[in-house]
């Protein structure tokens, strides 16, 4: 039963509310424990009391007070709202939508906790259940247009676009005279609707109501690109040729208008008979203005042969007479092309051993541009040859040098030539550059940006932290780490994680992925607030276009990166647990020449320096937090990080665990990344989830066939599969055999791996792959693999990565340090700038 | 490089770009509070030619625009804000901060009535005000002194915008001539309108604390763009 308060407690109630909702939580606290002296049993004060303790961070106490007032009053829907309030705050939202469907049915009219359902139901697109809110919410309040929308809004992200057209029309038929112009709301709600009819396909209809409303709308551009995309579909050539006419005379540097236009004319850039036509319209474009970018660049794309030759030819002079720095980074799209890169290199090899005269031949009256020529044409060779399509790094340092020798200064110049140290594999020397250049702009963050990058790229870290601490807010608690933090700075956090892993501390390692993690989910919560501010604002297709994209928001490659590399870590630590506490404090020392008893202590010694460590830094941080009061960047007091260096993660008793909540997202949302299904069978192999780790396989054989990893899992598969201990139970193993078809259990193994060498032999990685089935099928082949490894060192193609990997491998295979080093000795001789050989496994 | 509309799925590299370019950076949430609160303003510019390694690639921003209107003005005229604009330094001297801003100031103008945009600059970023005064034709306003959080002084700069209107106008002129139909003739005519109502009145849409982004703004406010 609801319990009954005496007037003058009840009017303290209400105070209890008023300052929980201004934030005065200490003052709330206070009237709450005032009532609850004499009505120790009083459910909604307890039920308010916990929901205070929850702001102020006593998670576990509200908890425990709100389970205690539902006790006390089962039949109050206070009680209830607090409690789904309570879960909705842990982000456990089915338990918060039960707790608040309780309530409902309790107070049926309530429209705070009718809202505080419907958006929940939005927040985890329970559509119908959503739809049924919004019904009811519409019947509370009728005359609020946003309560139409968004009943609208609920059957259109349910798919059913006839409801949601018919609830918009409904409304405007309700409406005694069209609103004015200046109302935004009424603007962007016809449009809205526009887009519901065009995507039930009738564009026909969605051309005639969007001519209807075109005069009184206030979003011109939408208005003008829905037009024109109209009037391609529906074959009306004239009119959408005129309409992307329009929209290019406002924004020339739009590639999709200028499709839209070659597609109105009935021009195609694949088909030879259009060439000319489509030169002559993209120079009609081009000389309407010195700077427009796009009509210019653009036909360097369709052109080939002489006319490309020319037409590339007049462009790159007129970007390098220019001296314009991006000349490079905007036409190395081309070099797909062998041809057109071959001519590229050509033409400016070519300015280069121009005098400075005919250089600028063009511009001879500019005696100003004419001074950046030759340096520019420098500078656009140094990045060319320093590009992985036409790479030559002789060269490359060639010419920025001489670039350089012109103007010591030119912040531009010294980072390129950071970046061909950097594709020499001399890290040192590429740090040192990129801070050099740095120097040269200490007020651009741009440079100090880079320079970070680069000594993270050289394990640096303690160098890059203080590096990006010349531009963070280092007031923030954490320092400059915790501002980049609270910025969601990805690149850095990732640079750092991978660094870390590289150096085998495994705890800083999935300390930065798991902070990674964190913020993606931070992102995909952030929508939450959006839910009932884009009703109020109007911009209702701006929300479907948010509301569509959070549903894949994992699939960005920032998750992605973070996540494989999250789970190689957590592959390391099931397959070498004993590298979780040699990875504490001083990355992995060499275990392997280490008899047992050395090994023990050295792993004791670590751990104490780790719990040392530790102890000074939390020492640290608690004279820093009494300091500053601890707060966030976001205002809100923030909670001391018991492990700072991630030595709880690195103990984990369930490594593979952790992969997979890294790895379901990658897997549901990125299905096309190869790296990603290569990984998801490592993981499930190991979890000996079968079916799964075939299903991976599958998805990689219809990715690439002949990919690399797929062809060594593949025998890996098929090598479980025969040497289980005991078989797999029906109906699995049988649906392993019906769908395993890349390897039937009949195949020779020896044989189909000879005849995947024979289809690469030119191919480092795929050399590899063969070399790893060979292992395993025949263990007593290693000394003649370490040859065949150490011959691919020869190979015209390998790449230095590929030269590092393979020495890798070596290590996996527990080669001897001989022929380690035989193989790094050769390494060093073809690279010899490289500084990129780990030491450890030397 | 393109020059089009800011949308949700740019928002990671719009961050990106901004924080490996300024000193003046935001959550992730503050850019969505602008792209869900003026749709029509915020531009990017992007690579669209670079070759995808996986189907998930989103294009790289090389630059951006982030704008918004003022909430409630305090000259009471409707007028946009700069909250961030970067362009990378590898993709410098192509004009895109200019293409960029052009965008967004007509948007501002058309969607929103707007008479002016102002923005801030720090006052020893040279390159910036050269931006702004020479090339794009803003004029300091005045001086806001520790703006900054790290106590440097602003310029507070501003744009008149009736160029649209006049630019509008001569394009109806001339839509009459070729006959282009109504949609670029009611462009001159919303100009007007827009004119008239829009001066000293308060827009009906309100957004801020008791909207329930509100520490979005507070956290603008206190950091200082």
């Amino acid at each position: 039963m609801p319990q009954q308060l005496s007037s003058k407690e009840q009017s303290l109630f209400r105070q209890v509310i008023k300052y929980y909702e201004s934030k005065q939580y200490k003052k709330g606290l206070k009237a709450a424990e005032q009532i609850l002296r004499k009505n120790p049993n009083h459910g909604d004060t307890q039920a308010m009391k916990s929901l205070i303790q929850n702001s102020q961070g006593q998670t576990d106490e509200a908890f425990a007070l709100a389970k205690l007032a539902l006790k006390n009053d089962m039949k109050s829907h206070v009680c209830w709202h607090v409690y789904g309030l309570l879960w909705r705050s842990v982000k456990n939202f089915e338990e918060a939508i039960k707790a608040y469907k309780f309530a409902l049915k309790i107070e049926s009219d309530s429209i705070q906790i009718q809202r505080d359902l419907a958006l929940l139901q939005i927040q985890m697109r329970d559509f119908q259940g959503y739809i049924q809110s919004r019904k009811t919410m519409l019947q509370q309040r009728p005359q609020i247009r946003q309560n139409w929308t968004a009943l609208a809004v609920a059957y259109h992200l349910a798919g059913e676009l006839q409801e949601a057209e018919k609830i918009l029309t409904t409304y405007e038929d309700t409406l005694k005279q069209t609103p004015p112009k200046s109302d935004i709301e009424h603007s962007e709600a016809v449009l809205y609707k526009n887009t519901i009819i065009a995507e039930t396909g009738e564009f026909q209809r969605a051309l005639d109501h969007l001519e209807a409303i075109t005069k009184n709308n206030l979003d011109r551009t939408a208005v003008m690109e829905m037009r024109a995309d109209y009037l391609l579909r529906l074959d009306k050539k004239e009119e959408a040729a005129q309409a992307y006419r329009d929209l290019l005379a406002r924004n020339n540097e739009y590639r999709a208008y200028y499709d839209g236009l070659e597609k109105s004319l009935g021009l195609d850039k694949s088909d030879k008979g259009s060439r000319q036509k489509l030169n002559e319209l993209y120079d009609s474009y081009a000389q309407q203005g010195e700077r427009i970018d796009a009509a210019r660049r653009i036909p360097l794309d369709f052109l080939d042969g002489d006319d490309f030759r020319k037409a590339a030819d007049r462009y790159l002079r007129r970007m390098l007479t220019k001296g314009v720095p991006s000349t490079f980074p905007n036409i190395k799209a081309l070099y797909s092309n062998s041809e057109k890169k071959q001519v590229i290199q050509d033409l400016v090899e070519g300015y280069a051993s121009e005098t400075v005269v005919n250089g600028s031949a063009e511009k001879q009256s500019d005696g100003e541009t004419s001074k950046n020529f030759h340096p520019s044409v420098y500078y656009f060779l140094a990045q060319h040859y320093d590009y992985h399509m036409s790479r030559n790094l002789v060269k490359a340092l060639e010419y920025i040098d001489k670039a350089i020798e012109s103007d010591p200064s030119a912040v531009y110049y010294n980072m390129t030539k950071a970046r061909i140290w950097k594709h020499y594999g001399n890290l040192q020397r590429a740090a040192e550059t990129m801070n050099h250049a740095r120097t040269l702009d200490e007020r651009d963050r741009y440079m100090n940006t880079k320079c970070a990058k680069y000594q993270l790229r050289n394990d640096e870290n303690d160098k890059a932290i203080n590096t990006m601490s010349k531009f963070t807010r280092n007031e923030t608690v954490g320092g400059a780490l915790g501002d980049l933090h609270d910025m969601q700075c990805i690149w850095y956090l990732t640079e750092d994680g991978e660094s870390y892993f590289r150096q085998r501390k495994l705890g800083l390692a999935l300390k930065r992925f798991r902070a990674l993690y964190d913020i993606f989910e931070t992102w995909h919560e952030d929508q939450f607030d959006f839910h009932s501010f884009s009703l109020r604002k109007g911009q209702i297709r701006a929300y479907i276009d948010m509301v569509r994209w959070e549903d894949e928001l994992r699939d960005h490659p920032f998750y992605t990166r973070a996540a494989l590399s999250a789970i190689q870590v957590y592959l390391l630590l099931h397959d070498k647990p004993e590298i979780a506490h040699a990875s504490l404090a001083n990355g992995v020392p060499d275990m392997d020449g280490m008899d047992a008893n050395e090994r023990k202590k050295a792993l004791k010694k670590a751990k104490k320096d780790q719990e040392k460590k530790e102890a000074e830094a939390k020492e640290v941080e608690k004279k820093n937090a009494a300091k500053k009061g601890g707060t966030g960047a976001d205002g809100e007091p923030k909670k001391e990080d018991p492990d700072p260096t991630g030595s709880k993660l690195v103990e984990t008793k369930e490594p593979l665990e952790e992969a997979t909540k890294f790895l379901t997202p990658l897997l549901e949302m990125s299905p096309k990344n190869i790296e990603g299904q290569n990984i998801g069978f490592e993981v499930y192999l190991r979890r000996k989830k079968y079916l799964l780790a075939l299903k991976c396989l599958l998805a990689a054989s219809s990715l690439d066939s002949e990919n690399p990893s797929l062809h060594e899992q593949a025998t890996r598969f098929r090598m479980t599969l025969s040497s289980l201990s005991e078989p797999l139970p029906e109906p699995i193993s049988s649906i392993i055999e019906k769908n395993f078809t890349l390897l039937p259990k009949s195949t020779d193994l020896v044989a189909h791996n000879e005849a995947f060498l024979s289809r690469h032999k030119n191919s480092p990685r795929h050399i590899h792959a063969y070399l790893k089935v060979r292992q395993q099928l025949e263990p007593t082949s290693q000394s003649e693999n370490e040859k065949q490894m150490q011959a691919l060192l020869k190979l015209e193609n390998i790449e230095l990565e590929e030269a590092i990997e393979g020495l890798l491998l070596l290590d996996a295979w527990s080669s001897g340090a001989e022929v380690k080093k035989a193989y790094v000795d050769t390494a060093r001789e073809r690279w010899r700038e490289a500084s990129l050989f780990p030491a450890a496994i030397i | 490089m393109d020059i089009r509309l800011l949308r949700p799925s740019d928002i990671p590299h719009v961050q990106q770009a901004n924080i490996t370019n300024l000193p003046e950076n935001y959550f992730f949430k503050y850019y969505m509070y602008h792209a869900l609160s003026w749709p029509q303003l915020s531009y990017v510019a992007v690579d669209v030619s670079r070759p995808k390694k996986t189907p998930y690639d989103p294009p790289k921003v090389v630059g951006y625009v982030l704008a918004k209107m003022e909430e409630e003005p305090a000259d009471g005229v409707q007028h946009g804000h700069i909250t961030s604009l970067s362009v990378m330094r590898t993709h410098r001297r192509l004009g895109l901060a200019e293409k960029l801003m052009r965008q967004s100031q007509r948007a501002m103008f058309e969607t929103y009535g707007a008479h002016y945009v102002s923005l801030h600059v720090r006052m020893s970023n040279t390159a910036a005000l050269h931006l702004y005064r020479d090339t794009l034709g803003f004029k300091v306003d005045k001086i806001e002194p520790k703006y900054y959080a790290d106590g440097e002084d602003a310029y507070s700069m501003k744009m008149d915008l009736s160029y649209f209107r006049e630019e509008a106008e001569s394009s109806e002129d001339d839509a009459e001539a070729v006959d282009e139909g109504d949609e670029v003739g009611s462009a001159g005519k919303k100009g007007e309108g827009e004119a008239k109502k829009g001066k000293g009145k308060k827009r009906k849409v309100k957004v801020g604390r008791g909207l329930g982004v509100g520490e979005l703004v507070e956290r603008n406010e206190s950091v200082k763009p």
